[in-house]
């Protein structure tokens, strides 16, 4: 035995105990995205609308008194990490609230410790139905299911003339969730289901995939999965020749960063999206959206994160809501506040009714889907 | 000696009681986990001198099976033909997992050990490469990348007297203390008994060692058994603390750190991973406190990593020894072979 | 029938990637005895040149190609100069470990640069395929079959024809004796890490515009290099392109028949299975068992 080893074991111990004070004149607020690995373009945006709606909530006073802080951590695409990113919001940096974490396995996966430590969390993209369903109190969602945009849906089977679709759909709760929900919509609407395709999330190559679908002969395919895959699916569908047209669902999609990357491959494509930053009178409360796209414009972000980065927006929006009817900064509290807000958002109107099993209901919005259509590089509304 | 072994051990066992920061606690307890990995992989590594990049297989499928077998599954083994298992009690699991681990480990040990060198190396990676892609696409088994979920917590209850549940930190750190204690004592048994004394005759000079008669295959194979039921047994300490398994825990960088925490340590020490294990462990806390961005972070490990195997090639505690026994008793420090420096 | 011939040529451009892959490392392990973890950093550093001279700085992507692989070939030395070369000599753990940091530096660095948000790369290449009968390949994956062959040739040129390459291959026969014969062995070094380091970077620079660039792209490429090097055997250039394009073939034809999800684990398991049964690869050479 070396003193060595009880040296620098006892120097690491005292050193992490120490740390730094944290400010303690403002609320923080944990948010969970991921900034890195498979769906880090869309996580991005959203932490980049999140913070624009920090300075705005800032700018005008802050609530009850304090300005809020976020605490932005990085969930990397990855269930585990997401756990650890809750673990570590929560105990270390005491958050009363959090908002996440994106994608709906990322989000199943937290959901345990917000049981465990009692915490409320904004679900700001997640589609799975089993997140409101699964007896959490502590989950208060704004995004729409995949049942309520399959739901939104259906009237458009007719008009667009689907006979025979084919999915293909990435492999997480999210994708397997929304392929179940559309295929179920799309059977009760009298359309013939013809191949049933996944993939892994990372999965950069789909040409197996594609190949059995075109061999499926159907005319439409519709697609969920993240941007990045969306970018490359377009393109190789596109170079093997694929005639169905193409229907992406999720509203993750942002078609502006398609048409930018993919080109030619993303005309004749229709995506189902959660804003229209292109027709800002089409949603219910232009004024929000317009402050929204100018302070986007402003800050110089990317275009094609308008149509992700508006639900960090609307969720930092309706914390501070809770916060403010709360009036302190306690989890319970804001917990029992997040059920009375309303808050004119971007998305329209937002406010919670109740879903999942009695006595330990979760939180859902009722939310707008548009279903928009790209054609010579542009976008345009095609409902 | 013994009397620092104590006051170490002391020190260890006192942590929950004046660590206030459960947030620190918890750093300590995935720390703790890593090192009992390490350790595991210091048996192959430094003792019997094996270049097994592989050993997050290991870790791996304890974590899963362990996971698997307290859920319960049921999968289609083939179309029609549906196996179930009923969902079995938390420590029936944690030994599945270590069982499964270890006879894993004797599979790829008949494999791999037919080959040395280069060769090895690619055997063993490609090997967990195979396993990361079963877990990440046999999706009814495993759930993919959906993650095994809800996993339940280790729980002790004896009626009147005990009821622990390994869910709460404190508790959780004792049951990795000893864990990690009952590996070490293990491993220095082995590595001082007589087959551990082939394992380094075989590091040495494996063509003179089997000339004398020392059965190469058996000690490495049973080297690999054991290394690889100890890292199966941090996985399942893994998968029961923090309750979700995902196919990612099968990431090369996982072996990366291990390797790292081994031989900046000082392989075919014992304290060798220890000490890299803790450095190595703690640093990313220790850096997220001065609110470095993660990859600067990295960037400071990946040099890092670099200078001590250029200033101290064979480790921080075999430095650090020999500077002790260069201050304290420079006569023996000069006269020692170079071995035991 | 047009779905097995559509998975043939798919095959073929992959295979010509990873024989770039297989050959700048079957180089350098072979010559130098390095376990070259940084490799696939250099894969995925090309694709990232590719970027920035692109899509950044708006060159034309004809002149980033070459641009990006000389940058590859420059940082494939700078590594050899500053790192390895002080560690002539030692064990295999050690320049592995310094390997292994020197990886792990480089892919955050690049994080950090350019963040973990995935890059599309602008091709002038046409969206809409080459259609040859039943089969249609993309321009762009065409592109990258005749660069990749083309390099391939090269180096096989450069190998068997100059005196750098004989040089070469007199230090991977028996190093002691080449430098008795008066090759500087010091400099060789330097230039076969700095060639393998070039065709990683090459293939990077060729696959990145075809899917996306990110930072782990590289660990993936780097393990499967890897398994080629196997196939092949150790130092032997047509066993790594042979390699690549077997790895190709049965990634692509695996995935197409058994299952997509397996497809890169096809070929490892493809390693196992050869080196039970042939432990010196296919085109064998010897490699002693210590």
């Amino acid at each position: 035995m070396s003193i060595s080893r009880i040296v620098s074991a006892v120097c690491a111990i005292g050193w992490i105990s120490l740390g730094p004070a944290l400010g303690q004149d403002s609320i923080k607020i944990g948010v969970t995205q991921p900034l890195t690995g498979a769906f880090a373009a869309s996580g991005n945006y959203v932490a980049q609308g999140a913070r624009m709606a920090e300075g705005d909530v800032n700018k005008a006073g802050g609530v009850i008194g304090k300005k809020i802080e976020l605490i932005i951590e990085d969930n990397k695409s990855n269930p585990t990490e997401a756990v650890a990113t809750a673990e570590k919001l929560i105990q270390k940096d005491k958050v009363p609230v959090m908002m996440g974490a994106w994608s709906s396995t990322l989000t199943l996966a937290v959901m345990p410790k917000l049981m465990e430590y009692e915490v409320p969390m904004l679900v700001e993209t997640s589609s799975s139905g089993k997140i409101t369903t699964s007896g959490n109190p502590w989950i208060f969602r704004i995004s729409p299911t995949s049942e309520m945009e399959a739901k939104a849906f259906a009237p458009l089977v007719k008009t667009i003339g689907i006979k025979k679709a084919d999915m293909l759909y990435t492999n997480n709760d999210f994708g397997i969730g929304a392929a179940q929900e559309f295929a179920a919509m799309l059977k009760a609407s009298g359309v013939e289901i013809g191949a049933r395709e996944t993939m892994d999330p990372k999965a950069v190559d789909f040409s197996a995939q594609l190949a059995k679908i075109k061999a499926s002969r159907g005319d439409t395919l519709f697609v969920t999965t993240a941007v990045e895959q969306i970018t490359l699916i377009l393109k190789q569908a596109k170079e093997q020749r694929l005639n169905e047209r193409i229907i992406t669902t999720g509203g993750s999609n942002s078609p502006d960063q398609l048409i930018a990357q993919a080109g030619e491959a993303a005309n004749g494509s229709m995506h189902l999206v959660f804003f229209t930053p292109w027709f800002p009178d089409a949603v219910k409360n232009p004024d929000v959206a317009k402050q929204f796209l100018a302070l986007w414009k402003e800050k110089n972000f990317p275009v094609g994160g308008l149509t992700e980065g508006f639900r960090g927006w609307d969720g930092i929006h309706v914390i501070a809501s809770a916060i403010s009817a709360a009036g302190v900064a306690e989890p319970e509290a804001i917990g029992k506040a997040l059920w009375t807000v309303k808050v004119r958002g971007i998305n329209g109107d937002i406010a919670f009714i109740k879903q999942g099993p009695a006595g330990k209901e979760s939180a859902q919005n009722v939310p707008s889907v548009y279903l928009v259509k790209i054609d010579a590089g542009k976008v345009a509304m095609a409902q | 000696m013994p009397i620092l072994s104590f006051a170490w051990l002391a020190l260890l066992f006192s942590v929950p009681l004046w660590m206030a920061d459960l947030y620190v606690l918890h750093v300590l307890i995935v720390t703790g986990i890593f090192i009992i990995a390490a350790m595991s992989l210091n048996l192959l590594l430094g003792y019997t001198g094996q270049l097994s990049l592989g050993h997050v297989a290991f870790f791996g499928i304890g974590a899963y099976v362990s996971s698997l077998v307290s859920l319960g599954c049921q999968v289609h083994l083939l179309p029609h033909w549906q196996v179930s298992l009923a969902a079995q009690p938390v420590w029936v699991g944690m030994l599945s997992g270590v069982a499964a681990a270890g006879l894993s480990g004797f599979l790829i040990g008949k494999i791999a050990f037919k080959v040395r060198g280069a060769y090895f190396v690619i055997v063993t990676v490609s090997f967990a490469e195979v396993v990361h892609l079963v877990a990440l696409n046999w999706v009814e088994l495993t759930q993919g990348p959906m993650a095994l979920n809800n996993i339940r917590p280790l729980t002790l209850s004896i009626p009147f007297l005990v009821d622990i549940s390994f869910a709460r930190k404190p508790a959780s750190y004792y049951l990795v203390l000893t864990v990690a204690l009952v590996a070490y004592v293990l491993i220095r048994r082995l590595v001082r008994s007589r087959a551990g004394r082939a394992m380094v005759a075989l590091r040495e000079n494996e063509p003179l060692a089997a000339s004398v008669g020392v059965d190469v295959t058996r000690y490495l194979v049973l080297a690999t058994v054991l290394s690889a039921a100890i890292a199966g047994a941090a996985g399942v300490l893994y998968a029961h603390y923090v309750r979700i398994v995902d196919p990612d825990i099968f990431l090369f960088i996982y072996t990366v750190i291990m390797v790292i925490m081994v031989i900046s340590g000082g392989k075919g020490t014992l304290a060798g991973p220890i000490v890299g294990g803790l450095i190595f462990g703690l640093l990313p806390e220790v850096l997220r406190a001065f609110a470095i961005k993660p990859e600067v972070q990295w960037v400071i490990y990946g040099v890092l990593m670099v200078l001590i195997v250029y200033f101290l090639p064979e480790g921080i505690v075999p430095a650090a020894r020999s500077a002790w026994l260069a201050l304290a008793r420079p006569a023996a420090w000069r006269n020692a072979p170079r071995l035991m420096r | 029938m047009e779905q097995l011939l559509q998975h043939g040529v798919n095959a073929l451009v992959l295979g010509g990637t990873y024989a770039l892959l297989g050959i700048g490392l079957t180089l350098i392990f072979g010559i130098m005895r390095v376990v070259n973890f940084t490799h696939g950093e250099l894969y995925s550093f090309g694709a990232y040149m590719m970027f920035l001279w692109v899509m950044q700085a708006g060159v034309n992507f004809f002149l980033a190609l070459p641009l990006a692989v000389l940058l590859g070939l420059l940082l494939g030395a700078g590594i050899e100069l500053l790192l390895l070369r002080r560690l002539r000599g030692a064990d295999i753990d050690t320049t592995m470990l310094v390997m292994i940091g020197a990886w792990i530096a480089l892919q955050n660095f690049e994080q950090l640069c350019w963040s973990g948000v995935a890059k599309s790369i602008a091709t002038p290449f046409p969206a809409a395929p080459l259609v040859l009968g039943p089969v249609a390949v993309s321009w762009n994956r065409l592109f990258v079959f005749i660069v990749a062959i083309a390099l391939i040739a090269a180096t096989q040129a450069l190998v068997k024809g100059t005196r750098l390459g004989k040089a070469m291959r007199a230090t991977f026969q028996d190093r002691d004796t080449a430098a008795l014969m008066g090759v500087d062995i010091a400099l060789i070094h330097t230039a076969t890490f700095a060639l393998g380091s070039a065709l990683a970077a090459a293939a990077g620079a060729l696959l990145g515009p075809v899917f996306v660039v990110y930072p782990t792209m590289g660990d993936l490429a780097s393990l499967k290099a890897f398994a080629i090097v196997i196939l092949g055997g150790l130092g032997s250039i047509p066993g790594a392109a042979a390699g690549g394009f077997i790895l190709a073939f049965i990634e692509e034809l695996g995935a197409g028949y058994i299952s997509s999800g397996y497809r890169d684990a096809m070929g490892f398991l493809l390693i196992i299975v050869i080196l039970l049964v042939r432990p010196t690869g296919l085109v064998a050479q010897r490699e002693r068992i210590s």
